[in-house]
This record gives structure tokens, C-alpha cells and sequence, in this order.
């Protein structure tokens, strides 16, 4: 093993009667980093992440956290703890008891308990609430205390189960930052199961993206969502308008194509795509495409469409496009820079695009 | 008139109005009545409605009445420390073992389904002199002659309570089970516990309201039990109720027999909360 890694996980493989819930995973988890594990419901995530706390036997392949193989280690005797994503806070115990629950088998002094105690609520902003009784907090409140419960075990990995599903938007931005940075300054590595495409970014070192029990693509938030590996990754992490291209001619990792509606565009080769093709499926992100009454100076490729609808967002305005030659819509996004919606629906609109935004996403076949 | 239907207390007053005058009635009005027999005594021929507190008097002296009253709290305590205790493992068995839950509530029910006379009967033949069991372990050699401390005295009666509580003990007691969030045993699991201290800390303490329910189903009805005692007690196994109802009856001392029921009723009255004290503070005891 690797010294920078702290989970290994290889050749992972969960059936449920025929079901496959997870097949081949193979996954390396660095040292005090922020991992996500992101995908629809259903895509194996959860068990994924369950088979690592050891609640869950996988059928196949191997786990070692911190080189140390879990195959013969029961879930109560590993070093990582989980947060729940129902909390699982104690109903019968305060908050102080809950939080102590882990500490009391390890054989400590009442100080020290105590004092550990109040260091976990500290961390987590709870200091002083230790004789708040469980069904008295809100929801805030008990993820905070289930994060306290976990990180004051002291463990090697923090398993987090959708930890924030259950608050209201504010609350959960706020413990987005919050969670970064406790994570950050503890240095423990976190691993978050998550279906929430920005949680996952705006928290994580990487991403790991699972669709129906493999995983599709391990990488950086930035990497993902520039250079997402086929259009299911790409759909799945913010918005894409997919067009059909063919390819004219390639070599130093450009290749020229010419993309539907946008004709001739010169385009880097994406390297996370596994098979190539004449018939290509490319990508652009709806808030890299120019949109102007009048034609727009300095793009690659331009198209004329008229405006189908307009969504106002309040800090952006999301255009859509139909253009002759075009399956589907445009979608094209406009920061809402000035108060003004530039644009309304039946508008003759022209659209440009820089040879930098169009992501190559592989062979049209292989989607 | 039809404005107070409107309101939520007038909806609340008369949609209880049939219970409460059912309750006022049959229950209310006769405790009323036993309450003012036990002021009065009993002359040969008539009852003299002087007030007095000659028969608490009576009842608080005589040592029969204290021995019986300590018995019946003593046995209806193991009937339903033993039927508690057996009916644990079976409402976990239900709640977390198996999927069949409905099958295995409704068996647990099926000996309802005949008299609980009968049930008390199939106990005399099952433990009597002559009875399957003697008869089993005779003809096996395990015993020359018939054991005899089987039937009529105080294990009898547990024996036999034990078994008609059973399905009281088990249904709350599943209930309590039934709804601990799975999550929280695999939270237990997480920060360290193996099975038992699992059990010990998490599904115990949590299940504590359902073991009170079933306690008090099942403790307050038996102290005042006549029926099983006086099948299977023996003179050994007699309770307070027996005594009461010798008093209702052949003695033919009403104000004695009321005067001994709400003595009964205040001593179960006051073991039962003091249950319910002690074991609400074990539960909170545990962390």
C-alpha cells in the first residue's frame, strides 16, 4: 500500500439476492482529504460506504483502512465512525451522554470524558450544551451533535451518509462551509455519500461519480465538470447542451470536428474518454455560450435561433434556443449582470462559442 | 345549542360525553358506594351507617390480612417478573428476527381463543398428583413416586398466571421494540459496542416504557386475582382476593370486604408507582 492512502478498496463487488448493488470498485482514499461519493438514489453509494463502516459484507474484493485489511474486523472495531443520515441521536441520552457514548468503553477517567466531551461540542459550535436533552434540538443542532459523536472517537475516516440531507437550503450551505472547514483544520479524511451534485463540489477534494453500482469517473470537482468521461457524468454535474459532431481530422491532442448548427471548431481531446469515434457526442456548458441580438465578435462558431423560453433565476437569466438543424433546445445561461431580461421569447437571437468550451465526451455509440 | 358543537371543546365534551357517562356510572358510582361501606359495619342483621374507622382498624391489625396482602403482592411480583422475563426474548425474536410478524403475533394470541377457565383446568391436569406431567417422568424412572409441590401452592399459581399473561407482556413490549430506529443500533455498533452492550444501552433503556406497561398490565390484575388461587393455589397459594370474597360472601361483611379493596387498591396503587419511579430512574441511569 501506499503511504498517502487510507482506505484501499479493490475489486469490491455487493449482490442483494440478483441484484448488484456494487460491482468492481476499485477506490484509493487519500490521507485527510474530502471525498464524495455522488449519484442518483440507488447507484450503489450508500452500501458502498456502509460495506466500508463494516455494516455491510462485500461478496467480493478488499477494503484495508490504513493498511490494515477489514475482511475479519467487525464494524464496532474499525477506526472509522459514521454520521448518520437520519443523526441516530440517542433519544434516551443529552447531548453530552451521546456524544460520550463511544468514549465510555475506552476505559478513560470521568475528566477525561468530560473534557473530551466539550471539546467535540466546542468544535462543532455546541459548547455548553451538554444537559440539552435529545428531543429539544433542531436539526442543525443534531447534525452537529452526531459530527461531535463521530470526530470524538478520534478516528481515522469520517463516513458521512447524506449528512445534510435533512436541513432547509440555508442550514445547509451554512454547514457545507462549516463541515470544509472543520475537515480541513482536523486533517481526517472524510468520505460523504451525497446525491447533491453541488454539495459534493463545493465540499469535496474529489468526486467519485456511481451510476447503478460502477463507478464512472474519479476526479477533481473542477476536472469533473470540465472534462466529464461520458454524457451521463456530464448531464449529472450541473447543466450541458449535448450536440452530435463528426470528427475531421485530430493529432497533438486537438482534433477538428464539425459540430451541428456551430459547423467547423477546433476542440482539445478529452483524455477521461475511453473510446473515440468519427461520430462524437460533444458538450457546452449553458453559461459559456454567448448570446446577442446582434452577431457577437471574436467566437469560433456561431448559430442563429429563436428565443422558446425564458427562466429567470434571479441571479442568472437561462435562455432556450431553438436553432434550424438542432434536435433539442440550447440552453444558454446569462448572469443577471444589470436588472434586464435582454431577451424574450420569439426574439431572433445569435449564440457564440469559443473552441475552449466545447467538451469532447467520446463516440455517440458508447453513451 | 348548535354553536357549542362547533367549537373543539364542545366537539371534544360531546364526543366523550358517552364514555364519560359510562365511566361515572359503572365505575365512579360503585367505588363512590364501596368508599361509604367501608365507613359503615356490619350488625347481624343490618348494616349500621355510623361512620367509623373500625374496619381499617381491623384490617391494619389483624395479621391474616397483612400476610395475605404481602403474599398477593409478592406473587403477582414474580408472576410478572417471570412473564416479563420470558416474554422479552419472544417480542425481540418477533421484532427483530423474523419476517413473519403477523403469524407469530397472531399464535401468540391462539390460547385466547379458549376460556381462560379451561386454561387454568389444563394447568391441574398438567401439574396435578395424577397429572401429565407426574405421569411423564414416572414412566421415563425419573421419579419413583409423584411429585406433590407441583400443584396447589405459590408456584402453581405463577406457573399458571405466567402462562394467560404472556401475550399482555409481549405486545408492548414488541411495540417499544418495533419502533427503536435500526439506525441507532448501528450507531451503537459504530462507536464501539458489541451485541450485548448494544442491548445493555441502547435497546433496553429504550424499550423501558414498554417492560412498565406490560408490568402494570400484568401486576395490577393479579394482586386482586381469586380465581387462579383458589384453582391452583392451594391453602398455600390463597390471596387477598380470597379473602375479600369470603367476605362479600360467606362471612357476609360487606364494609370489611370494601374496607379490604381499597386497602388493596391503594397498597397496588402505591408498589405500582413506586415501579415506575425506580424503573424509569434505572433507565436514565444508563449511558
Amino acid at each position: 500500500m501506499s503511504d498517502q492512502n487510507i482506505i484501499e478498496i479493490s475489486g469490491v463487488e455487493k449482490r442483494f439476492g440478483t441484484f448488484t448493488a456494487v460491482s468492481d470498485l476499485n477506490l484509493d482514499l487519500k490521507k485527510g482529504e474530502f471525498f464524495s461519493l455522488l449519484g442518483p438514489s440507488g447507484c450503489g453509494k450508500t452500501t458502498a460506504l456502509r460495506m466500508i463502516a463494516g455494516f455491510q459484507d462485500n461478496d467480493k474484493g478488499s477494503i484495508s483502512i490504513d493498511g490494515q485489511d477489514m475482511a475479519d474486523i467487525p464494524a464496532n472495531k474499525r477506526p472509522a465512525n459514521m454520521v448518520f443520515q437520519s443523526y441516530a441521536i440517542f433519544p434516551h441520552l443529552n447531548v453530552g451522554d451521546n456524544v460520550a457514548f463511544g468514549l465510555r468503553k475506552l476505559g478513560l477517567s470521568k475528566a477525561e470524558i468530560k473534557t473530551r466531551v466539550a471539546e467535540a461540542l466546542g468544535m462543532v459550535e455546541l459548547g455548553g450544551l451538554e444537559t440539552r436533552k435529545a428531543d429539544e434540538l433542531s436539526g442543525g443542532q443534531r447534525q452537529r451533535v452526531a459530527l461531535a459523536r463521530a470526530l470524538v472517537m478520534r478516528p481515522k475516516v469520517l463516513l458521512l451518509d447524506e449528512p445534510l440531507s435533512a436541513l432547509d437550503k440555508n442550514l445547509r450551505e451554512a454547514m457545507q462551509l462549516e463541515m470544509r472547514r472543520l475537515q480541513q483544520k482536523l486533517g481526517i479524511t472524510f468520505v460523504m455519500v451525497t446525491h447533491d451534485q453541488y454539495e459534493a463540489m463545493t465540499m469535496s477534494d474529489r468526486i467519485g461519480v456511481m451510476f447503478a453500482g460502477k463507478l464512472a469517473q474519479v476526479d477533481r470537482p473542477d476536472v469533473l465538470y470540465a472534462r466529464p468521461c461520458n454524457r451521463q457524468v456530464a448531464s449529472f454535474i450541473g447543466g450541458m447542451n449535448f450536440l452530435q459532431a463528426r470528427m475531421v481530422g485530430d493529432g497533438g491532442g486537438q482534433m477538428d470536428v464539425d459540430v451541428q448548427g456551430f459547423g467547423k471548431l477546433t476542440i482539445g481531446v478529452n483524455p477521461n474518454v475511453e473510446i473515440h469515434d468519427t461520430d462524437l457526442l460533444v458538450g457546452v456548458r449553458p453559461e459559456q455560450l454567448e448570446i446577442g441580438a446582434e452577431k457577437p465578435d471574436g467566437y469560433d462558431g456561431y448559430l442563429q435561433g429563436e428565443v422558446s423560453d425564458v427562466a429567470f433565476y434571479g441571479e442568472s437569466v437561462h435562455y432556450h434556443i431553438r436553432a434550424a438543424g438542432l434536435d433539442e433546445t440550447l440552453a444558454v445561461a446569462v448572469p443577471n449582470y444589470f436588472h434586464t431580461v435582454d431577451h424574450q421569447r420569439g426574439d431572433t437571437v445569435w449564440l457564440g462559442v469559443q473552441n475552449a468550451s466545447v467538451i469532447d465526451l467520446g463516440a455517440r455509440e458508447h453513451q | 345549542m348548535p354553536g357549542v358543537l362547533k367549537t373543539e371543546t364542545g366537539k371534544g365534551l360531546a364526543l366523550s360525553a358517552p364514555a364519560s357517562l359510562y365511566v361515572g356510572l359503572l365505575v365512579a358510582a360503585p367505588l363512590a358506594i364501596l368508599v361509604a361501606y367501608s365507613f359503615w359495619t356490619q350488625t347481624y342483621v343490618a348494616i349500621d351507617k355510623t361512620l367509623t374507622w373500625a374496619n381499617y382498624i381491623e384490617a391494619a391489625t389483624d395479621p391474616l390480612v397483612r400476610h395475605l396482602m404481602l403474599r398477593s403482592i409478592l406473587i403477582a411480583g414474580a408472576v410478572t417478573l417471570a412473564t416479563v422475563a420470558l416474554a422479552y426474548p419472544i417480542a425481540y425474536f418477533i421484532a427483530f428476527r423474523t419476517q413473519k410478524k403477523t403469524l407469530w403475533l397472531l399464535l401468540i394470541t391462539i390460547p385466547f381463543w379458549s376460556s381462560y377457565l379451561l386454561r387454568v383446568f389444563s394447568w391441574k391436569l398438567i401439574l396435578g398428583f395424577n397429572g401429565v406431567m407426574n405421569s411423564a417422568l414416572l414412566t421415563t424412572g425419573a421419579i419413583d413416586e409423584p411429585l406433590t409441590f407441583l400443584l396447589y401452592n405459590e408456584f402453581a399459581v405463577v406457573l399458571t398466571l405466567a402462562h394467560a399473561w404472556a401475550p399482555f407482556a409481549i405486545l408492548p413490549i414488541y411495540v417499544s421494540l418495533q419502533k427503536i430506529d435500526r439506525a441507532y443500533l448501528e450507531a451503537a455498533t459504530d462507536l464501539g459496542c458489541n451485541r450485548l452492550e448494544r442491548f445493555f444501552r441502547v435497546t433496553l433503556p429504550l424499550t423501558v416504557p414498554g417492560i412498565i406497561a406490560a408490568s402494570l398490565i400484568i401486576f395490577i390484575p393479579t394482586v386482586g386475582d381469586y380465581v387462579t388461587p383458589s384453582l391452583v393455589g392451594g391453602s398455600q397459594g390463597k390471596m387477598i382476593a380470597n379473602l375479600m370474597q369470603v367476605q362479600f360472601g360467606a362471612a357476609n361483611n360487606w364494609p370489611l370486604g370494601a374496607t379490604l379493596s381499597l386497602v388493596a387498591m391503594a397498597s397496588v396503587g402505591a408498589v405500582a408507582i413506586g415501579f415506575v419511579v425506580i424503573t424509569t430512574a434505572l433507565g436514565r441511569r444508563i449511558r
